[in-house]
């Protein structure tokens, strides 16, 4: 059987396609002899419009629409009217939507003349290889583009197999894509590594799949979906990725010139912490929420071959969340192999600053904890697991070790009220020496997250968000089937209260650059140089029981576990003068507070801080 | 012990380092390559370095400017000041991978040159080059390696004397994906 695997963008320039380059290995490993191609079609798209624009339109365009504007759907709308056979459908539609929300769609219109021979190049390239099956990944915004080029396949070819799997088919989303796209064969929903030799056994033998778990497949013109098995993909099962087809594309490509290519790995799939606590507003990990983890040794591993074999040193993981035990059997390897990598990994956000160390000697200097924000209330309404505390305790750890945190400030939880967050934006101009967010955001209702599922946690009242009506020309009943966004009332803060965070978070972010609070050691004493933004600067000295206490406070204490350490230590200090002191530290900004936590805010290290983009 | 090379006499406190003499930079021998280590070892790890210039640059400045700036640099006010403004860290470094080597170069405005060094002549040069060497120490396949790194700008060659330019990098900014 001969096989075409395509990824249609809007996959991000920079990284090869995880979810290609281990079809292509399931396919082989069950199929030796099958032939495999790939369509690298988000790279083709790239080259595509900088041919034929002559250079107008550029690979970080294609960013723009493809990745920054995820919540507005344009990469999809783009193709829309390839989907529906009519230039003009949506356009109206979307200045409208633009219109009400100050929405920049400009690039969106200047790329959209140009989707339509774009799919007509596809589909002519991938059918000269006479494909007996195209398959495609789907995530994010690649729906639309997908479709528009499987409907042109089938129309050219109609006893082509047309297959649709990825993240954008998991639970209903998969069947209503079915159900309602005649020319989409077969879509896998969940993980691929069974399904999909199951599907390929069938093909061959031509027999109904009525035994594949999770597919979807028509019974005449009846589009039946197969029950999604629970049963998750066994770590041992999950292949190494295979991007040697990709790393020829890019060879030959002139977006080459254009980007950084990294290396995309896959240590673990699912969330240990949604396991037990499902944060109220994720629904990132679908339908199988099992955490599984290859062993640190395996993914070390795949790594060596990767890198020996692209000869590539950045290295972004897809985890939801890092296992434990890499702290242990992983990042110990990665240091110790005495490369230079440059590692993105998503973390937890109560790391201790020995495993924060950690990361950075190993190279993962890039790091999105999952902070969401600084108030406890506002964390437990979320069921974070963590504290304001402990967040900020993360953020300065950042600082010290030169770590780059992502991380967004979310708001708009139900149950949440001004209070809970005007002591935190009290105290956000203290924290301007830390990284920040990268601004305060209003959350999303999200399909697989306990609010999508459980409307009793207050977003009862819910639609497919108001973008999809320049994307899809589907009824809304089966639009609620087919999206992963939805909007819903507003819930939480509003008004005067959301404003004044907004404007906190932006006054953070406009006066972090030349922002320091910085520890230092003269023999006993501890000075604090303070140049933070918006205050005089200054240097404090600390001697005695104050310098101690402003070290035990790093680990976030109590004033009365506080008065226990400094007694350990042989400090004798009168409970109200150690009140009177911590009162003073805290007006002066030098610690955060978090109901009674106090947490020393003065760093030890200080990074060499770039603009993003700088050189 | 500072961790840095003590062929430069200098005094280092916490993050800043100040070089005890002035540096030739002139590019006559020996002494402008020991500089241009020192000061490069400096730049990798992220480190503030004090130090005066004698000499006017024997090179295209913008050679230079990937390492940190001299106080002053009286024979040349002008190149000092385009020095200034096109240095940054990790304008010019490199990374260690298993059998390769790969630079990022950023001191032409404008251009980011990515380049992987996976020869192994190439790559054994640009190591070995690390340390000052004497060109007539070089074999030559080394020498023909030496034309070649020299003509990308990723080596100072002069006076009979050779440094590698780009150094590795040890401290990565915030956020790490501005270089």
């Amino acid at each position: 059987m001969r096989v075409h695997l395509v990824t249609m963008p809007w996959h991000p320039l920079d990284l090869p396609s995880l979810q290609l380059g281990l079809l292509n290995r399931i396919v082989r490993r069950a199929r030796p002899g099958d032939e495999v191609r790939e369509l690298h079609g988000s790279l083709r798209w790239a080259e595509f419009l900088l041919e034929r624009s002559g250079g107008r339109l550029r690979p970080g365009d294609c960013v723009e629409v493809g990745s920054d504007a995820i919540f507005h759907g344009l990469g999809d709308w783009v193709f829309s009217g390839v989907l529906y056979d009519d230039p003009g459908w949506g356009v109206a539609r979307l200045h409208e939507y633009a219109a009400g929300r100050g929405v920049f769609i400009g690039t969106a219109l200047a790329m959209r003349p140009y989707a339509a021979a774009f799919v007509d190049a596809c589909a002519t390239e991938v059918l000269a290889a006479e494909p007996d099956l195209v398959g495609f990944t789907t995530t994010f915004m690649q729906n639309v583009p997908s479709l528009a080029l499987a409907r042109e396949l089938k129309r050219r070819r109609p006893e082509l197999t047309v297959v649709l799997g990825g993240s954008n088919c998991d639970g209903p989303m998969g069947h209503a894509l079915h159900r309602n796209h005649p020319f989409v064969d077969h879509v896998v929903r969940g993980e691929a590594e069974y399904a999909v030799p199951a599907l390929l056994h069938h093909l061959q033998a031509g027999t109904d799949p009525v035994d594949v778990p999770g597919l979807c497949w028509w019974d005449g013109t009846e589009s039946r979906a197969n029950t999604q098995t629970r049963r998750t993909v066994a770590p041992a099962d999950i292949p190494s990725p295979d991007y040697g087809q990709w790393q020829a594309a890019l060879d030959a490509s002139p977006v080459r010139e254009h980007i950084h290519p990294k290396l995309v790995v896959e240590g673990a799939r699912g969330c240990w912490w949604g396991e037990k606590h499902h944060c109220t507003f994720c629904g990132l990990n679908g339908s199988a929420m099992a955490f599984r983890a290859k062993p640190g040794e395996r993914l070390w591993a795949e790594i060596d071959r990767l890198v020996r074999r692209h000869r590539l040193l950045d290295v972004v993981t897809v985890d939801n969340i890092i296992d434990m035990a890499y702290f242990r059997d992983f990042l110990p390897r990665v240091v110790a192999s005495g490369w230079d990598l440059r590692l993105h990994y998503e973390v937890k956000s109560n790391l201790t600053p020995a495993q924060l160390r950690l990361l950075g000697e190993a190279g993962a200097v890039h790091i999105q904890p999952g902070i969401e924000s600084l108030g406890s209330r506002v964390l437990d309404l979320m069921a974070k697991g963590v504290t304001g505390a402990r967040n900020v305790r993360t953020l300065r750890e950042c600082e010290n070790h030169a770590l780059t945190c992502s991380w967004n400030l979310l708001y708009g939880f139900p149950g949440e009220s001004a209070d809970d967050y005007d002591s935190v934006v009290d105290q956000l101009p203290a924290l301007v020496h830390l990284q920040p967010p990268s601004g305060a955001h209003r959350i999303q209702l999200e399909r697989f997250s306990p609010h999508f599922t459980d409307p009793d946690l207050g977003f009862g009242k819910r639609r497919p968000a108001e973008m999809y009506q320049h994307v899809y020309d589907l009824p809304e009943d089966e639009l609620a089937d087919l999206v992963y966004l939805f909007d819903t009332e507003p819930a939480g803060i509003s008004g005067p209260a959301e404003r004044r965070l907004t404007e906190a978070v932006a006054a953070w972010r406009a006066g972090h650059a030349d922002s320091r609070l910085l520890f230092e050691e003269d023999g006993t004493d501890l000075l604090v140089h303070d140049r933070r933004h918006g205050r005089p600067p200054a240097t404090h000295r600390f001697t005695g029981w104050r310098a101690a206490a402003l070290r035990h406070l790093e680990d976030g204490r109590t004033v009365p576990a506080l008065h226990r350490l400094l007694a350990a230590d042989g400090h004798e200090v009168p409970v109200p003068d150690l009140d009177a002191w911590v009162r003073q530290a805290f007006a002066g900004g030098l610690l955060f507070r978090d109901g009674v936590t106090f947490v020393a805010l003065p760093t030890w290290g200080e990074p060499v801080r770039l603009p993003e983009g700088a050189g | 012990m500072t961790g840095l090379p003590g062929t430069v006499p200098h005094r280092r406190s916490g993050r800043g380092v100040e070089a005890a003499v002035p540096l030739d930079i002139s590019g006559t021998g020996r002494g402008t390559a020991e500089a241009v280590r020192f000061l490069r070892e400096c730049q990798g790890r992220a480190l503030r370095v004090s130090w005066r210039a004698t000499g006017t640059p024997g090179c295209d400045p913008g050679v230079l400017c990937h390492l940190p700036p001299p106080a002053e640099l009286p024979a040349d006010p002008g190149a000092l000041a385009a020095w200034r403004a096109g240095h940054a860290h990790g304008v010019l470094h490199h990374r260690r991978g298993p059998d390769f080597v790969t630079v990022l170069d950023r001191r032409e405005r404008g251009t980011a040159v990515r380049l992987t060094l996976d020869h192994p002549v190439l790559l054994a040069t640009f190591l070995r080059l690390l340390e000052p060497t004497p060109v007539d120490a070089l074999d030559a396949a080394e020498r023909e390696a030496l034309g070649l790194l020299c003509a990308e700008r990723l080596v100072l060659a002069g006076g009979g004397w050779a440094v590698t330019l780009p150094p590795r990098i040890r401290q990565w900014p915030v956020p790490c994906t501005a270089i």
